[in-house]
């Protein structure tokens, strides 16, 4: 039943995420002047990792001659719960852009994922030095923005809620020990875990056909229009570069002159840099168009002398990718055959 | 009730000899170790904690180590905060050594508080394990008053926690324990000066070079000089004067150089120089070094560097001269003495090197100032090979690219080509182990291509 893999690497996502808040917290030593004599960058790691990785990259050198250096940072995953609070419909699905492609996707799950940071430090001092450092950016919460899906261009905000604060110092006792002050501080990111993503089953549309009857009596009336649209391209798409303006044009004129338009009918679209025209009547032997300027919505403009002509036609229409503004090609036509169009096998009936 | 008078329980001699044999026993048994007393040079109130040490001397003594089977604690660890060697040893040192082979140093020093005795927070070397131990408690009355007195006392350490105290002992097998501890910023250095570069082209019917038939006097600055106009660029030139001996006011023209040679002159042009000098102008037909462009001004020069070009020229061709005009360390202009003959391709041009005195070698733990930001460090670990220096205990994060970083002591002397605040994970030369817990700058490159930082990093600056 499960078992379709992915793996969005979302809780590590998360983690990259939570960690590089604090990886990048300074401590300063003053001396009894108030300058500053040593400047320190807190190192900042993931705490569990592999027991023998630890050994070799730590105590590549067997005879290690200090304990410890301090203060660190570290911090690491302790809990993962369902919020149902933030819960949304199991069954709700978006569409989203992947490239060309539509992917379906399903909302996604809510989980917090508990974090705990914990600080070390020689001095009390530097450990309240870090702490003062982050404590004020939680109110109690802090938003990062992590694309959690690269695939689909998902970008979630996550709040990361500052749930308590811990600090253990251990100064009492004999004096054989350490003392040893760590700040522990519990974090709640509120992230988002996604399921499978699969290829949009339902594709693109790329005809609508309306057919319209001439009665509201659905059993004995007949067809009589059908209204069909397409997805017209506002761009070119196939790079036809069919010919060139001969001679700058500018916003108004409507006869423009190319280097040959043998290869543009009427009626046709044309587009020169991103000004679509409509052409009217097209005289091959001046090679002079006559057309509408600024057609389908957009803007009349100055064209360049070599500006390229494109031909924008039923390749062009072909190619319109997901995501893409498009227009509609609209034709209409007339039924005299009384027959009906049969969705589920695709033909008149 | 009183004590008996007719025993003593232990005269001074008797406590002299019982000293005299634990001090043997010591040598015989012992361990040469090294006694590092702390400078307690900066200290926080309220909170009560020494913020700044010092650790400058080292003293030899032996001690006894008690824990015979090895050292007690428990070993290395894996804590969330990495490895940790919870190794752990217990001293014992003679008082009478104490007191005769340290602590007239330390009082005479003056800067240590407390001398007569060892204190909690000193350090001893054990040179078997090279392992830096910190004093944690001294026991004093163990054994227990034999002969009414106490001969030893036991020093129960654990391992040194290190954060970025000074250990600057001269003794190298102590000083190295820390060399790659603590927050370390990596500098990329490069020499200080920088060699300038410069291009040039091929022109024909050009001004080769102009003579001084009259150098003049009297001039108070040097005369704008004018050339006639060419149907095709027109060239260009500037006096160099000097002061002549025997002419008491002004200066005379020494030579005259030129900016820009020109090209299709159709004849000699006529040179103008106002005052008292005269110059004339040779042309040739041939084809010509032409203006110099400089490419790169370098930096670091101290004198002028000379110019020569090399190639280009084929058959009986006079070679091009031209002089470097320096401005501010780094070359400005370069004019031609002799735009030369015979020139069929674009000659290289060789500009002398720049000062180098990017050079000597850093020593650790030594005070590093940096001349712009005037802020200073101490060195950690120097890899003359990629000029590699690690650098701790700066004063501020804002060090400068292209600013001289000079060692007090070595004397050596780099500019700063780039700057990483990120503790290293690994150094240049094998030499060096580095404890790799830091992952700062990869959670950093990791969360680049993740999270969208347009409001920016709030820890990223401050």
């Amino acid at each position: 039943m499960l078992g379709t893999y992915f793996y969005h690497e979302i809780l590590r996502k998360t983690v990259i995420g939570f960690g590089t808040l604090f990886n990048n917290i300074n401590i300063r030593h003053k001396n009894d002047s108030g300058n500053a004599f040593s400047v320190l960058k807190v190192p900042l790691a993931y705490g569990p990792m592999q027991k023998f990785l630890a050994r070799i990259q730590q105590q590549a050198d067997l005879d290690r001659q200090t304990a410890i250096t301090v203060p660190r940072i570290s911090f690491e995953m302790t809990s993962l719960t369902y919020d149902s609070t933030r819960k949304t419909g199991i069954t709700q699905t978006f569409t989203a852009k992947n490239n060309t492609k539509a992917r379906k996707v399903y909302m996604p799950v809510p989980y917090n994922v508990g974090f705990e940071l914990s600080i070390m430090s020689k001095l009390s001092d530097d450990g309240l030095q870090i702490v003062e450092q982050i404590l004020p950016y939680f109110q109690p919460s802090f938003n990062i923005t992590i694309n959690l899906i690269d695939s689909i261009g998902e970008k979630k905000d996550v709040p990361i809620v500052l749930e308590g604060i811990d600090l253990s110092d251990d100064y009492q006792g004999g004096f054989e020990s350490r003392r040893i002050i760590i700040h522990t501080l519990r974090f709640t990111a509120k992230t988002h875990l996604f399921g499978a993503i699969a290829e949009s089953s339902e594709g693109l549309i790329k005809k609508v056909d309306v057919d319209m009857y001439a009665d509201t009596d659905r059993k004995r009336a007949k067809r009589v229009q059908r209204y069909s649209a397409t997805p017209k391209a506002l761009k070119d798409y196939d790079s036809d570069n069919t010919t060139v303006v001969d001679g700058a044009i500018s916003k108004a004129v409507t006869k423009i002159k190319l280097s040959a338009t043998t290869d543009i009918s009427t009626g046709e679209r044309i587009i020169i840099d991103s000004e679509i025209m409509k052409v009217r009547t097209n005289d091959t032997a001046t090679a002079t168009l006559t057309v509408f300027r600024g057609y389908d919505s957009t803007a009349a403009a100055v064209h360049e002398h070599n500006a390229t002509v494109n031909i924008l036609g039923a390749d062009d229409d072909a190619e319109i990718e997901f995501g893409d503004d498009f227009g509609f090609n609209e034709s209409t036509s007339f039924f005299t055959d009384g027959k009906v169009y049969s969705p589920s096998q695709g033909i008149d009936v | 009730m009183a004590l008996n008078p007719f025993f003593l329980q232990g005269s001074t001699a008797e406590q002299g000899l019982v000293q005299d044999l634990v001090n043997e026993q010591l040598r015989m048994y012992g361990i040469e170790c090294h006694y590092i007393p702390r400078k307690l040079v900066t200290s926080a109130s309220i909170m009560r904690e020494v913020i700044e040490s010092r650790f400058d001397e080292a003293f030899p003594l032996e001690a006894y180590m008690a824990n015979t089977d090895g050292y007690d604690g428990n070993s290395d660890i894996l804590t969330k905060f990495g490895v940790r060697s919870t190794d752990e040893a217990t001293f014992i040192i003679s008082r009478e050594r104490f007191e005769q082979a340290i602590s007239p140093f330390l009082k005479e020093d003056g800067e240590y508080t407390l001398s007569n005795r060892p204190k909690e927070g000193d350090l001893i070397f054990f040179p078997l394990g090279k392992r830096l131990f910190e004093i944690k408690f001294v026991e004093h009355e163990k054994p227990f008053y034999q002969l009414k007195k106490n001969y030893v006392y036991e020093l129960q350490c654990e391992l040194f926690e290190y954060e970025d105290e000074v250990i600057d002992t001269d003794v190298t097998a102590i000083d190295s324990t820390v060399q790659t501890d603590g927050y370390i910023a990596r500098l990329v250095l490069s020499g200080i000066g920088a060699t300038a570069t410069a291009s040039t082209g091929v022109v024909y019917n050009a001004v080769n070079r102009i003579f001084v038939q009259d150098d003049g006097y009297g001039y108070a600055a040097a005369p704008t000089i004018s050339i006639s106009t060419s149907p095709g660029t027109n060239a260009t030139a500037v006096a160099i004067m000097t002061e002549r001996s025997g002419i008491a006011t002004g200066k005379s023209i020494d030579r005259i150089l030129m900016i820009n040679p020109g090209n299709q002159y159709t004849g000699i042009p006529t040179v103008t120089v106002p005052g008292t000098g005269i110059a004339t102008a040779g042309i040739t037909t041939l084809g010509s070094v032409g203006i110099v462009t400089i490419t790169s001004g370098g930096s670091g020069y101290t004198t002028t560097p000379s110019v020569t070009f090399v190639g280009g020229v084929s058959g009986a061709a006079v070679t091009a001269t031209a002089e470097a005009v320096m401005v501010g360390g780094t070359v400005r202009y370069i004019r031609l003495s002799n735009a030369g003959t015979g020139y069929t391709s674009v000659p290289t041009i060789s500009i002398g090197a720049a000062t180098t005195i990017g050079d000597g070698d850093y020593i650790f733990n030594e005070p590093v100032r940096f001349a712009s930001s005037g802020e200073t460090a101490m060195v950690k670990v120097w890899d003359a090979g990629s000029k590699t220096l690690d650098i701790s205990m700066i004063t501020a994060m804002q060090l400068q690219v292209g600013e001289k970083v000079t060692g007090e002591t070595s004397g050596a002397e780099y500019i700063v080509k780039s700057v990483s605040y990120n503790q290293p994970n690994d150094f240049p030369n094998s030499e060096y182990v580095a404890d790799q817990y830091n992952d700062n700058q990869t959670f950093q490159t990791e969360a680049d291509d993740l999270l969208d930082f347009t409001e920016g990093n709030p820890f990223g600056t401050f």
